[in-house]
């Protein structure tokens, strides 16, 4: 028998790997199966480890890569059954179960983490759709559609996707629908910045909610409505909005939702200052994200913010610890989103110690969004924060020239809350 | 301390009122509950119950615990692991007794790395639990100490702390070395203060007016360590948004650190000799020839002797740089700078976040001496930062001290007989530990333990490892 080979760097290890489509599941493995060296802990290195330093194992990878095949069978297949599935139920005259069939599809490809291919079943289950005469099926591809556009950063579509769905719905009385397509509205004004928008989506959600004596979607709203209270600087209003929030929810033991809520009750405490009960928030949020099926995108947030008041806190120790469980959970489940957030907030408090090699971070963020992520805006976001590090250091030419990219890529998104913002820090650097 | 009122069932009997360890039951199987709720009398502690994860965090909270009992679920490693975390954020840091159904052996060796000591198997034995509860209430016997005086050392981060003859060894060649601008290697383990000698190094030689600059070659992306030190043009490649400066300029008239030298590739390991040698290099995508006006010192803690024989460093580069090697000892052998290391950072960190911190208890100095600082000085240095964090008063004791460095008391020799471990426990735990180390690689572990590799076996399927 052979010696098992001795391991290797993740950043040799993607080195050898071409930038096709079909091989991006083995680049999210070589991740997931990495681990840090064991001397690393306490080297020197330690705390600027990032996961291209990571180590993985050939053994290791090769078993696992037959069993990240299998997984990749297992999607494909289920994609040709849902497909023929709708086909099936075409031919029997079942227009309404084919959308269904290829709007799950879609389910299933978002799952996976394939946005565009989740689009075109979507699309593929809408124009179906149009053609029935009960719009329900068409409501439902609408929402799943807008979501799906808010998540791939393109506001404006899926605000065209919500409308519709709402116009349909209204006109249908669905009243699941409006809500939420209200919902997915106001989170299109949440995040373009449009407070007064998003104000009035949530409150017209809201009163259909109420009327409907739906208590789960009148907690999410409470929710929203304290994110927009929370964002606007209106702390007491959002304490109130979650307080109702928990009411709703607590009571009908939506984890997600209730996990959610604390994550954004630790937020208001930490903007109030409460830091004792911020992080017993942020706790507390860990706990139900863990009751259920487990929803580690959303660990990994509420770790990131619980890393953040750490260090806002000046307790630098915690706050490292929490942003590398962070980092960890996001590595173990293949979430470079949440990777990338993890390094971005290294990178600053990095920054903020005036640590030069805190640089690392933002090369490796960079290099996750143009390898696995593929997210212009996040990318943008990346460029941003890179410049603030570099402000923050000295370095204005470098500074001056990561801004200038992140308002390049900004600018083609169209995200012009964003392009203002950027262009306010470019100002600073150069005065 | 000042305890919070709790909506959560409790228990517990009138002779465990006051002074009695104050335990949070999280356990939703009723079976287990009703076991620990009928001994809750002869448990001697105050118990109160919780069905799960969400309740407890909320009663976690304020804080004021002396321990949790956890019924592990389905995925026990992963419960454990989130456990640890959770316990650790809590004001006190309450001891963490895990509860689960036949523990395996990847379970226990997960539970020694996270210095989880007290695994009970489910059903879980009355005795069992006492004995676990009973390793939680040991703060009352500890003795405060006063914390000795380090003497005048220079403020900061990058002081030079210790008395022992290793170290006595280590500022006699630092002395020796620095006046000259001769490279030095220095060599030691993780965490031994390999960037502090270098730092007293440049302090106290020649080039002190001069920028001290380092680059930690093992954490910066292998494409991108060629412009980090030798700088790079405009446009030179992909993301050269500007013209950099690299760090042999940065260095100019001052010190270039470069730690973790044996991180880099051989190819541009025959750069930096390049540089070494002629004293002169050329930044990326550049033409302009500079001179290299820098002292170099380096420092690895890989054995470079090794790194050559693996074709991994070349030999004439370690010639280059080993022109001084100076060696640094491992925290475990520089005796009573232990001590004076945990005074000289207690009182660091009390002033970083504003308290008074002036003895440490002898039962955590004690566990201090027991734990085997593989991270040696920084090890040191954060699990006082830790304590120095969740201390309350003005002593350091074994409740401030990380799971991983309490995990050892329960092998250290208690006052009453009844806490005392069997032969048997001792070395059940002694394998599980030393599987832990070796990442559960059995004959690694039977080479450590110097048993046979079935006997070993044998020892682990008996103790249900």
């Amino acid at each position: 028998m052979r010696n098992p080979l001795p391991p290797l760097r993740v950043e040799q290890a993607l080195r050898l790997l071409p930038e096709l489509e079909v091989l991006l599941p083995l680049r999210s493995l070589i991740l997931a199966a990495s681990r840090p060296e064991e001397q690393a802990q306490w080297a020197s290195h330690g705390p600027y480890l990032t996961v291209g330093k990571r180590s993985v194992e050939p053994a290791e990878l090769r078993q696992r890569a037959v069993e990240a095949a299998e997984q990749v069978k297992e999607h494909v297949g289920a994609l040709y059954a849902a497909y023929v599935e709708a086909l099936e139920c075409q031919q029997r005259g079942e227009a309404g179960a084919a959308v269904n069939a290829l709007r799950e599809a879609g389910v299933r490809e978002e799952q996976a983490g394939r946005g565009v291919q989740a689009r075109a079943w979507y699309e593929t289950a809408l124009a179906l759709a149009e053609g029935l005469q009960d719009r329900r099926p068409e409501i439902d591809v609408l929402l799943a559609l807008g979501a799906l556009e808010e998540t791939l950063g393109g506001h404006g579509e899926a605000a065209r996707r919500h409308q519709r769905a709402l116009a349909l719905a209204e006109a249908e009385f669905h009243q699941a629908g409006a809500i939420a397509a209200c919902l997915g509205l106001g989170d299109v004004a949440l995040a373009t910045g449009q407070w007064t928008g998003a104000g009035a989506w949530f409150a017209r959600g809201m009163r259909l909610a109420e009327a409907g004596g739906d208590l789960a979607a009148t907690g999410q709203l409470h929710h929203r409505l304290a994110a927009l209270a929370r964002r606007g600087g209106e702390l007491a209003p959002a304490g109130e909005h979650l307080r109702r929030a928990r009411e709703c929810l607590e009571p009908l033991g939506e984890a997600r939702a209730m996990a959610r809520v604390l994550n954004t009750q630790g937020q208001v405490d930490a903007g109030l200052g409460r830091e004792a009960a911020a992080v017993a928030a942020y706790r507390e949020a860990l706990a139900w994200a863990r009751r259920g099926e487990r929803d580690a995108g959303l660990e990994a947030v509420i770790r990131l913010n619980l890393a953040e008041l750490h260090f806002a806190a000046g307790r630098l120790l915690e706050g490292e610890e929490e942003a590398r469980r962070a980092e960890q959970v996001a590595i173990a489940h293949g979430l470079t989103r949440r990777l990338v957030q993890s390094y971005l907030l290294m990178g600053r408090m990095r920054g903020r110690q005036r640590d030069d090699t805190g640089f690392v971070f933002f090369e490796q963020a960079i290099q996750l969004c143009q390898t696995l992520e593929r997210s212009p805006a996040l990318e943008a976001q990346v460029y941003q924060e890179y410049g603030l590090f570099c402000t923050a250091l000295g370095g204005r030419d470098e500074a001056r020239a990561y801004l200038e990219r992140a308002r390049e890529i900004f600018e083609a998104l169209g995200e012009t809350f964003e392009v203002e913002k950027v262009r306010e820090e470019l100002q600073q650097v150069s005065a | 301390m000042t305890r919070p009122a709790s909506d959560a069932s409790a228990g517990g009997s009138p002779a465990a009122a006051v002074g009695a360890p104050r335990v949070l039951v999280v356990v939703a199987d009723t079976g287990v509950l009703h076991s620990i709720r009928q001994w809750t009398p002869e448990l001697e502690a105050r118990l109160e119950f919780v069905p799960d994860l969400p309740h407890a965090a909320r009663q976690l909270s304020p804080g004021g615990w002396d321990a949790v009992v956890v019924a592990l679920g389905d995925r026990p490693e992963d419960d454990l692991a989130w456990w640890v975390d959770a316990v650790r954020g809590v004001p006190g840091t309450p001891r963490l007794i895990a509860l689960v159904d036949r523990p395996s052996m990847g379970l226990a060796i997960r539970a020694e790395q996270l210095g989880v000591p007290d695994l009970l198997p489910l059903p879980i034995r009355r005795d069992d639990l006492a004995q676990a509860l009973k390793r939680a209430r040991t703060v009352e016997s500890e003795a405060p100490m006063p914390l000795p005086e380090v003497g005048a050392v220079p403020e900061g981060q990058y002081a030079l702390v210790g008395r022992s003859a290793e170290m006595l060894e280590v500022y006699k060649l630092i002395a020796r070395v620095a006046p000259s601008t001769a490279t030095v290697l220095i060599q030691g383990e993780s965490g031994t203060g390999k960037e502090v000698v270098a730092r007293a190094i440049h302090e106290q030689g020649p080039k002190a007016g001069g920028p001290f600059v380092a680059v930690n070659c093992a954490a910066i992306p292998e494409n991108l360590l060629e412009s980090e030190l030798f700088g790079h043009e405009k446009g030179a490649f992909t993301g050269a948004v500007t013209r950099k400066p690299g760090r042999f300029e940065l260095a100019r008239a001052g010190t270039l650190f470069l730690d973790e030298i044996a991180d880099m590739s051989l190819a541009l390991q025959s750069k930096i000799l390049r540089a070494v040698q002629e004293r002169e290099i050329e930044r990326v995508g550049g033409t302009e020839t500079l001179p290299v006006e820098v002292r170099l010192i380096a420092a690895t803690n890989r054995d470079l002797k090794e790194a050559i024989a693996q074709n991994r460093l070349r030999e004439d580069l370690y010639y280059r740089l080993a022109v001084v090697t100076i060696r640094l000892p491992r925290l475990a052998d520089r005796g009573d700078d232990l001590l004076l290391l945990t005074a000289y950072f207690a009182r660091q960190f009390a002033e970083r976040y504003k308290k008074q911190i002036l003895t440490i208890s002898d039962h955590a100095v004690e566990l201090l001496r027991g734990h085997p600082w593989v991270g040696n000085v920084r090890e040191l240095r954060n699990v006082v930062e830790r304590a120095v964090i969740v201390a309350t008063g003005p002593t350091i004791r074994a409740e401030h001290l990380p799971d991983e460095v309490r995990a050892a008391e329960a092998e250290l020799p208690e006052a009453g007989a009844r806490g005392l471990l069997t032969l048997a426990e001792v070395e059940a735990r002694h394998i599980a530990r030393v599987l832990a180390h070796t990442n559960g690689q059995i004959g690694a572990a039977a080479e450590i333990l110097g048993i046979h590799r079935n006997t070993l076996t044998r020892k682990m399927k008996e103790y249900g490892l």
